[in-house]
């Protein structure tokens, strides 16, 4: 069995675990207490194939390309919250896109196949609660082959 | 109107909640004034994506009357000290809530942030 999306999803919890500083990173919860921050939050992302235009006589069970964006929130309570989201994306970004482990052996990029991982952007958001609180929502897009046989 | 509204229903209130707290503003040499306020921490939820993060909005009301007696205008209490109940906090922002004897009669709830420690 190898399920490329729950490698995906489960090495970049491990990934983001590594940024300096971060004190909780988990998968899905949404539930963050103050005492938790500065934390990161893997978001299961949504998937999309082209293959709804594809009539032709090809096997359902064939390979296909599936596109998965993950979101990936950073939570921080900081006076000086804005220079601590920029330090903790641009590590993040840093350590994403360059993971030896998710591009050569899980989404298999360049030379290893024809997978791909992408930074699409961010988002952030801020407001006042102990401190001055801020998230940066990071999407990112992976592409990589889904093997139905291989499920 | 009839009604005194400082001593029917202020009074009581900070006779009862009222705690001892000193204000120093900035720009005073470290001079502190005594007031009572009372504690208006709340808990506060702001989202971060789909996530939800918790945490508090410190904060203590004070009387306009008792601040305008002691020589104070609300304007200059932003960024001034406020120390109650064993803590000191800095003074982010002051919102003025008004009496049926009108604003000047009134309370003004500080808005607080942490004191960010500079001895490195």
């Amino acid at each position: 069995m190898a399920d490329v999306r729950e490698d995906i999803l489960a090495r970049l919890l491990e990934v983001v675990a590594t940024i300096p500083n971060i004190r909780t990173a988990v998968r899905n919860n949404v539930d963050i207490n103050e005492d938790q921050l500065p934390a990161a939050i893997v978001f299961d992302g949504d998937e999309e194939t082209n293959d709804a235009s594809d009539v032709s006589m090809r096997p359902a069970h064939r390979p296909t390309v599936v596109q998965m964006t993950p979101e990936i929130v950073i939570a921080q309570q900081a006076d000086e919250v804005g220079s601590d989201l920029t330090t903790l994306r641009r590590e993040l970004i840093k350590r994403v896109l360059t993971d030896t482990e998710l591009n050569e052996q899980i989404v298999k990029t360049g030379r290893h196949g024809n997978g791909a991982i992408r930074y699409l952007g961010c988002q952030t958001d801020v407001g006042w609660m102990r401190s001055l609180h801020g998230a940066l929502r990071a999407q990112f897009m992976f592409k990589y082959t889904l093997r139905p046989e291989d499920l | 109107m009839a009604v005194d509204y400082s001593a029917l229903l202020y009074d009581p209130i900070y006779a009862e909640l009222g705690v001892p707290a000193t204000l120093t503003l900035a720009d005073t040499d470290g001079a502190e004034v005594e007031i009572t306020v009372y504690d208006q921490t709340r808990r506060k939820a702001l989202s971060a994506g789909s996530a939800e993060v918790t945490s508090v909005e410190p904060s203590a009301f004070a009387r306009i009357p008792e601040l305008t007696g002691k020589g104070i205008a609300v304007r200059d209490c932003y960024g001034a000290v406020l120390t109650f109940n064993g803590r000191s906090w800095i003074v982010r922002n002051c919102k003025r809530q008004g009496s049926p004897n009108g604003e000047d009669f009134g309370e003004v709830l500080f808005l607080l942030k942490e004191m960010v420690s500079t001895d490195g």
